[in-house]
């Protein structure tokens, strides 16, 4: 089998112009997803029984289905009830894009929460206590000791989590979203090339995961400076 | 939900297909995740280099790529060497369905290769010093310590593995695979109700998940009970 | 507050401490006053711990009154904090905030609680960190510094509060050798000055010099409560004559 090197020279500046999509999924559903994620946290947290269930039942669902049922159940599935068509809702479920951000924040939301969860229980409880000890509120410990503490220790766990959704914005192309992989379909179906075009594209996205993975360890490691000596 | 009756049966029959869909990607998935982790292990540079890439690529890769490329890819390849034999053959289809188990099973064996490797560096020396000492030969420790002390350790990631898996098979009605997917598209074509149908799927999808969790707790459970009794 | 020599500061007045059903205090009966040192010891278990979280209330008691510079410890909140803000602690492990330098360690509680200016908590933080003589390691973080060091800095910090009373929960079992002098030192100071402290702690080179009371506990009891000379010259209890053997031997 010969690659037609052409084909890839003409295809990778056509599937780069789908890259701002890319991003813009990402950015926005990571932006969105990591609010509802503290929302969740603090819900999980709050020791009531009617915030936290619900915020448990958010996560099992999301996290037990697949993304693509969820993308497929607010794009095809919403329109189905008068009542979301006449909703303030529905310039944003109307199109695509809004519903592929809806499913991606609603779905990463739920992970990152639980991850978020992790770092909070991580917290050394002696911290805590020293904290109490020298009279600070429950607010102010969890601001200025939980918060940070559980950041540093939730990071690596969420830095995946982050090349997860990276790689789930590639689903918004089963919605007709021309992202870098809807484009990518769009020539194999011409040109019928899926080796050429696939791995062109996969590279593209495992360049992006690099990306990724070095801007969060740098993070990781500005944060680390209080960890090893 | 009026709607739902009389697709019950095939929502039935694709529930089998994602469950056997599972069954054969979990068997592959193990698989490539053991050769990678051997690989890993081993002395050989080249192997190690290997399997490293083979963890880059496909956790670096976003799923549903890695399945377009098998499907359509291993479709070309074998059309090409069809051809060879005889060159009337136009196409050769793959099914759907294999290219599909495939390419899932490569992508979370990728995931799994790190899982095993951890679990098998995990194994305190210690124990396998005793077991030695006790006068097990090699075949032996393997066999009744390190295995299972290994599967106690990879339980907790091996069943995120499975939840992976099983959510992955959704992916592969984008090929074409008759599944739960595919019924919903039938349903929804005469009854014109697609959140109905779509969310039976998800509730199918959330049925499997939950079995997996709770066979994995149980198995935690299990693998808890016997180290404890050993101590 | 006044602040008369024989002021009562800590008061503990027939406390019982259950965690599910096992009761960890019995009957606790203890009164301290302003400027007194106690030094409490006794085997693992036996409540120490307990006692002094009782205190400032990290553990809540069950049954019987801890009165605290003249406020009892109720399940109000505005009591809790205004006695905490009396009392000082000083854990084993330090917990000292790990992602915080030495000296934001010592400002976040001024800050916070005591609602004092940043150029005001830097002072007072560094003041006390030159009184536990390690003001040079201001800007690091706690990781960098020895165990001992980061100990004085956990004193240091409860100092920052200008606390009435300070409690000592093993300060020295969790070091080296050799840097357990550095602390037991910064705490002698610290008693030369007045400070009342309720001391956990087996060093009994240091409740023999620094110590008014010894207390011995066992089984979630205060089974005996001496002078120090007398405590372990004559310790009149067969526990406390056995557990004085064993760590004595040592
Ligand atoms: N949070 C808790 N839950 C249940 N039991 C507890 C808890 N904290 C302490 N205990 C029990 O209460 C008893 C007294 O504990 P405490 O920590 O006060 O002992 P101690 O005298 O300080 O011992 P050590 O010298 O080991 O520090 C112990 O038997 C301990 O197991
Ligand atoms: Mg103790």
């Amino acid at each position: 089998m010969i690659f037609d090197l052409s084909l890839i020279a003409d295809s990778i500046p056509k599937m780069l112009a789908g890259i701002g999509i890319t991003f813009q999924l990402m950015a926005l559903s990571a932006f969105l997803g990591l609010i509802l994620a503290v929302i969740l946290l603090l819900m999980r947290i709050s020791g009531k029984w009617y915030l936290s269930w619900p915020a448990q039942v958010h996560i099992y669902v999301f996290r037990g289905t697949p993304i693509l049922v969820q993308i497929f159940i607010i794009y095809y599935g919403f329109p189905q009830f008068e009542f979301i068509r006449e909703s303030i809702f529905w310039p944003i479920l109307r199109e695509p894009f809004g519903c592929a951000v809806v499913a991606l924040s609603l779905n990463t939301g739920a992970y990152v929460s639980e991850i978020l969860r992790g770092g909070v229980l991580g917290v050394d409880r002696g911290v805590l206590e020293a904290g109490s000890a020298l009279g600070l509120s429950a607010r102010h410990k969890f601001i200025y000791l939980t918060t940070p503490i559980a950041a540093r220790l939730a990071l690596p766990a969420y830095s995946n989590d982050f090349i997860s959704l990276m790689k789930a914005t590639s689903l918004a192309s089963t919605i007709t979203l021309m992202d870098m992989t809807g484009i990518a379909r769009t020539i194999v179906a011409q040109t019928f090339a899926p080796y050429e075009i696939f791995i062109s594209l996969a590279i593209i996205y495992m360049v992006l995961t690099w990306g990724i993975q070095k801007t969060f360890g740098r993070i990781e490691k500005y944060l680390s400076r209080y960890v090893k000596p | 939900m009026d709607a739902v009756t009389g697709w019950w049966d095939d929502y039935f029959w694709g529930s089998m297909v994602v469950l056997q869909v599972f069954i054969f990607s979990l068997l592959l998935m193990v698989l490539f995740g053991l050769i990678g982790a051997a690989a890993k292990l081993s002395d050989n540079r080249v192997a190690q280099k290997i399997s490293a890439a083979y963890t880059v690529i496909f956790r670096g890769t976003p799923e549903i790529l890695v399945i377009l490329l098998l499907y359509f890819g291993s479709a070309i390849f074998l059309t090409s060497v069809a051809q060879v034999f005889n060159p009337e053959i136009k196409f050769v289809d793959v099914p759907p369905m294999w290219a599909g188990t495939f390419a899932i099973a490569l992508i979370v064996g990728s995931y799994a290769t790190e899982t095993f490797r951890g679990a098998f560096l995990g194994v305190k020396p210690g124990s396998i010093e005793a077991a030695r000492a006790l006068g097990m030969s090699n075949l032996q420790t393997f066999v009744f310590i390190r295995i299972p002390e290994m599967w106690r350790l990879a339980l907790p990631a091996f069943g995120n593995h499975m939840l992976s898996l099983i959510k992955d098979t959704a992916l592969i009605s984008i090929i074409g695979l008759n599944e739960t997917f595919f019924v919903a598209k039938q349903a929804i074509g005469t009854t014109g109700e697609p959140f109905t149908m779509y969310i039976v799927v998800g509730a199918i999808y959330l049925g499997f998940s939950t079995i997996i969790t709770l066979t994995v707790m149980g198995l935690e459970k299990f693998g808890l009970r016997t180290t404890e009794g050993a101590r | 507050m006044t602040n008369s020599a024989s002021e009562t500061l800590i008061e503990m007045q027939n406390v019982d401490k259950f965690f599910g059903t096992f009761q960890a205090l019995k009957n606790i009966n203890l009164e301290v006053k302003r400027g007194e040192k106690i030094v409490v010891c006794g085997p693992s278990g036996s409540g120490k711990s307990t006692m002094i979280r009782c205190i400032n209330r990290l553990e809540k008691h069950d049954q019987g009154h801890i009165i605290i510079a003249g406020k009892e410890l109720t399940d109000d909140v505005k009591d809790i904090d205004a006695v905490r803000r009396e009392v000082g602690m000083v854990f084993q492990s330090f917990n000292l905030f790990p992602h915080m330098t030495i000296v934001k360690n010592l400002m976040l509680a001024q800050r916070l609680v005591r609602k004092i200016n940043k150029v005001e908590a830097r002072e007072t933080a560094m003041h006390f960190l030159e009184r536990v003589k390690i003001a040079e390691q201001a800007e690091k973080y706690p990781v960098q510094l020895s165990g001992g060091q980061q100990q004085r800095v956990a004193i240091a910090r409860a100092l920052c509060m200008k606390p009435e009373i300070i409690l000592f929960d093993e300060p020295t079992s969790a070091l080296d050798p050799e840097m357990i002098n550095e602390v037991l030192e910064v705490m002698t100071d610290l008693a030369k000055e007045g400070m009342t402290m309720i001391c956990v702690t087996h060093e009994m080179g240091f409740a023999r010099s620094v110590a008014d009371r010894v207390i011995f506990m066992d089984a979630g009891e205060i089974v005996e409560e001496a002078e120090p000379e007398e405590f372990f010259k004559n310790p009149r209890n067969e526990r406390t004559k056995k557990f004085l053997s064993q760590i004595l031997t040592h």
